[in-house]
């Protein structure tokens, strides 16, 4: 994966992550604020619910008492209190007195609890209200909740008792109002909000008692539930209630146990809130965030691509630069973009190309001037061998010629075959001095390495043999699917020859020449080694340099031509010595060797020979 | 006089017996044979059915030319408007609901009550599966306080009824228990295995019935008995109702003839037997066929209810009329007292 489509999906998983973490925090505080709302708004209907319960009850206590202080009810009280008194003409008072007073319920009961006249229900006069004789200080109970009878059965109501006097005796006043429908609908509901009241008339669950603003609650078995807890267990819970599979539908449901005196479960109001909005902002975030991300994508791929490329393509041109020095294009050069980090990188790496050429050119004039000192120094001194024998000649046939006439033919002869030879020898040191400065250029054909390896060592078996030398064992291990490499034979045999002349030197008391040959991918490797004295590490250092070498009468050449022979090709040498132990040369040659860069001298590639060996 | 509560329309017994009562007071009767016909007291001057009649008097009356010269007649107007009438002084007399003449005497009016001649019962229809067993009727009618229903909601203008003929007529209704036995009511209804739900029907137009039923549902429901009121117009089909309340009028103050009657109103309705009792019957005839009709349990008479008249202050020589009678307007006369102008003729 490229550095632009990492950049990239970085880039978009980052988007993605920061737009869900969003998303998802923002749902969370959003519901949770919705839930606080919500909350606030159920109690404050519930507080609603008990300041118009306490309103409605100090109404009703004030009615039921101004009932009880009216004078027909005096005169009730007065006459019920007369020996004999006839209170069948009271029976049907409490019907006016509640229409008039905006009762539902009023029962006049007499000292006993006898119903003297019922308004809910006028058929049960003479009938006991037992309760109502209880032991109990009504002006401080105040209003109260209470299963009230009537003739379409048990009702939810909220009641009062005032009581009057008159000797012994009292009239008991009991008034009240249902609470049922109406008083729902006299509940201000913000939006989304309902109230229900469950009539708690029955032992077990009824449907039909459970009411909302409008009469009878539509799915009552559904709060089923609700209500049996409360049953159960009296105290305000909440509880949920899908109506559908969409969570829209959803309300939350706040009960409130409605006790009555002795503290019995009488009613439970339920407090709805929708979820609606809830769920509808939910989606809308959703939907909002998705279409963030869907556009964030949309601008992120844009700008991932364009920031990616504007970072990676200095990054890119860094690395086809670094390639290029890899290569040897040392002249690798990268433009430079702003002021940032990259644009540093850049300007580095034109400044490490600028001085790495600088540094190669100054080593080429080093290396060119040591050479050439080389040169005039090996110069000088294979010159000076030849040079001392001709000068002694020509001194001793000076001084023939001025001392013995007689003499002179013979040392005239002795001194010009003396000078004709070193003047050859002069002619054979210039010869090799001209022969390696005519290195030809290499002409590639297809060639295996094993045929020219083999030719070489047929070409010394019979020295290796040779009577009065040790001998040389040669071993070979070529390898038989050796591939053929694009490469000139005749140059690769003059190499070959050198390094086995070379090892031979180095084995003056005999040994094991080894070669080995072997291939990895496309590439063929030689090696070439000898049993020999080894070299120095400083000997190694200096190994391919031309005109150097460890021998008494080499040139100092053989090293320098393979090294100029396989650099040719495209492959490198290095070699390994021990001394005591051995050298060995190891040789990569490709399958195809590259153009030849003109720009690059000759390569030095070398290992030291292991430290302390 | 001005105002009489009777009209052409029946769809009431009362209403009926309004326009009896009419037709009687202008209507010839032949008195028999060979003999001359009755000339009525009254002649019709105006008639338009159901709301308004102007009776004058006739001069050729068999019993004499009317006292008052003419009699209005305002029909279909409610018990509310005409006590309202007669307390304002806009009518002489009128009908009133027997429950509220105790409060209509209580506000100053005159209130004539007739001998207890209407029998208002519990009746139970043949034909209802509920009401087979003689225990489901029975436990009920053990449960109603008919005292209470006397004294509270008939303001004690009444009497309780154990038999089908007044105490008055038959002379033998005391013989016919009255008193409310729920113990015995809750005990036999615990015997009844499916004890049923039971709908009492009562006249949705009738405020007294209303009462009434409502009471015995209450009397019912302290003696564990389940019984719903259920309000059906007059006439209406009993149809799916277990008990019914009727109101039974006598129409001759003679046993007989009124038990007859009653059974012949009775008998298709609960299945009672309503065959013809000799003629004449013996009070123990009388007795007897009466005695098997209530143990029938088909029909608990509730309470006896009188006819109530009010009367403004100048009506004078008024009697109810009793069974069977018709309202003596021919004999009634007015007490107007002396105008000024007459005053000062006499000076």
């Amino acid at each position: 994966m490229t550095f632009r489509a990492k950049l990239f999906w970085v880039f978009t998983f980052a988007l993605l992550l920061s737009v869900g973490m969003i998303a998802a925090g923002v749902t969370v505080v959003t519901r949770r604020a919705f839930e606080d709302l919500n909350q606030q708004h159920s109690d404050a209907l519930v507080q609603q619910f008990q300041r118009e319960f306490e309103r409605r009850g100090q109404e009703i206590v004030h009615r039921v008492q101004g009932i009880a202080d009216a004078e027909p009810t005096v005169r009730m009280a007065i006459d019920l209190n007369r020996p004999k008194s006839d209170v069948s003409i009271y029976v049907n008072d409490a019907r006016g007195v509640s229409k008039a007073h905006q009762l539902d319920i009023l029962d006049f009961a007499g000292n006993d609890g006898s119903i003297i006249s019922s308004a809910e229900w006028p058929a049960r006069f003479g009938y006991k209200l037992g309760w109502v004789t209880q032991p109990e200080d009504w002006p401080a109970r105040g209003a109260f909740l209470m299963k009230a009878e009537t003739p379409e059965g048990p009702t939810l109501a909220l009641v009062s008792v005032a009581t009057v006097r008159v000797g012994d005796n009292n009239v008991f006043v009991a008034g009240g109002q249902r609470l049922g429908r109406e008083f729902l609908a006299s509940l201000v509901l913000p939006q989304g909000m309902r109230a229900l009241l469950y009539l708690n008339l029955d032992p077990n669950f009824q449907p039909t008692n459970l009411l909302d603003a409008n009469g009878s609650a539509n799915d009552a078995e559904r709060f089923a539930p609700i209500v049996q807890r409360e049953q159960q267990q009296p105290g305000e819970q909440t509880a949920s209630i899908n109506w559908t599979s969409d969570p829209a539908t959803a309300e939350n449901f706040h009960a409130l146990p409605l006790e009555g005196r002795q503290k019995e479960l009488l009613g439970v109001l339920l407090v709805g809130n929708s979820q609606r909005e809830v769920a509808v902002l939910e989606n809308r975030i959703i939907w909002l965030a998705l279409a963030v991300v869907g556009l964030g994508l949309l601008i992120g791929s844009l700008l991932s691509w364009w920031g990616a490329a504007r970072v990676t393509r200095p990054v890119r041109e860094l690395a086809e630069g670094a390639h290029k020095v890899a290569a040897g294009n040392w002249n690798a050069h990268v433009n430079v973009h702003g002021g940032g980090e990259i644009g540093q990188l850049g300007r580095a790496f034109n400044q490490m190309t600028q001085q790495l050429i600088e540094q190669r050119e100054r080593l080429v004039q080093s290396e060119r001037v040591a050479a050439w000192r080389e040169v005039a120094r090996r110069l000088a001194h294979e010159l000076k061998n030849p040079l001392f024998p001709l000068q002694t000649t020509v001194e001793n046939l000076q001084r023939a010629k001025e001392q013995s006439t007689d003499q002179f033919e013979e040392v005239f002869r002795e001194s010009t075959g003396i000078l004709l030879s070193e003047i050859e020898n002069m002619k054979a040191i210039t010869t090799r001095f001209s022969d390696f400065a005519k290195m030809p250029q290499p002409e590639l054909g297809p060639v295996n390495l094993n045929e020219v390896v083999r030719s070489a060592i047929k070409l010394f078996e019979a020295q290796f043999g040779a009577v009065g030398r040790p001998p040389i064992t040669p071993e070979l291990h070529l390898e038989e699917n050796l591939p053929t490499i694009q490469a000139d034979p005749a140059l690769l045999h003059r190499a070959l020859e050198n390094l086995i002349l070379n090892a031979m030197d180095a084995m003056p008391a005999g040994g094991v020449l080894m070669l080995r040959t072997a291939h990895a991918n496309g590439d063929v490797q030689l090696e070439i080694s000898d049993t020999g004295t080894g070299l120095t590490p400083e000997e190694c250092d200096r190994l391919f340099t031309p005109y150097y070498t460890t021998k008494q009468h080499g040139t100092g050449l053989g090293l320098a031509i393979v090294q100029s022979v396989v650099s040719d090709h495209g492959g490198r040498i290095t070699v390994e010595s021990e001394t005591g132990v051995g050298t060995s040369f190891h040789i990569d040659l490709p399958n195809h060797p590259p153009r030849r860069e003109p720009s690059i001298p000759i390569t030095f590639e070398k290992e030291k020979a292991k430290e302390g060996a | 006089m001005k105002s009489l509560d009777a009209g052409a329309a029946v769809a009431s017994p009362a209403e009926a017996d309004g326009r009896d009562q009419l037709n009687a007071l202008v209507l010839d009767r032949r008195a028999g044979d060979g003999m001359p016909p009755l000339i009525a007291p009254f002649k019709m001057a105006e008639w338009e059915p159901g709301k308004h009649a102007t009776l004058v008097a006739n001069d050729d009356a068999s019993g004499g030319r009317p006292f008052v010269a003419s009699v209005q007649v305002e029909m279909g107007r409610t018990a509310r408007d005409r006590t309202l009438d007669l307390e304002l002084g806009k009518a002489d007399l009128a009908e009133i609901p027997v429950e509220q003449a105790r409060q209509a005497a209580d506000r100053g009016v005159r209130v004539s009550l007739s001998q207890p001649d209407e029998l208002l019962a519990l009746v139970f229809p043949a034909g209802r599966a509920a009401t087979e067993d003689a225990r489901v009727r029975e436990a009920p009618a053990a449960a109603i306080d008919r005292a209470s229903i006397v004294n509270f909601i008939l303001q004690k203008n009444g009497e309780a009824a154990g038999g089908l003929l007044p105490q008055w007529s038959s002379g033998t209704a005391f013989l016919f228990p009255t008193a409310a036995d729920p113990d015995r009511a809750k005990e036999l209804w615990t015997q009844i295995a499916s004890a049923p739900k039971l709908t009492l029907r009562y006249d949705s137009g009738d405020p007294l019935e209303q009462s009434v039923a409502e009471r015995i549902v209450v009397n019912a429901r302290e003696a564990g008995i389940s019984v719903t009121a259920q309000a059906l117009q007059a006439g209406a089909p009993a149809a799916g109702v277990d008990g019914l309340l009727m109101r039974l009028r006598m129409p001759s103050p003679a046993p007989r003839a009124a038990l007859v009657n009653f059974l012949s109103v009775l008998g298709p309705v609960a299945n009672i037997d309503a065959s013809p009792l000799p003629d004449p019957a013996t009070p123990q005839d009388i007795y007897d066929r009466e005695r098997a009709a209530i143990s029938s349990g088909r029909v608990a008479p509730l309470v006896w209810l009188p006819q109530a008249y009010g009367l403004s202050a100048r009506v004078r020589n008024w009697k109810a009329p009793g069974p069977g009678e018709t309202w003596p307007l021919a004999d009634v006369w007015l007490d107007i007292p002396p105008s000024p102008e007459s005053e000062k003729e006499k000076q």
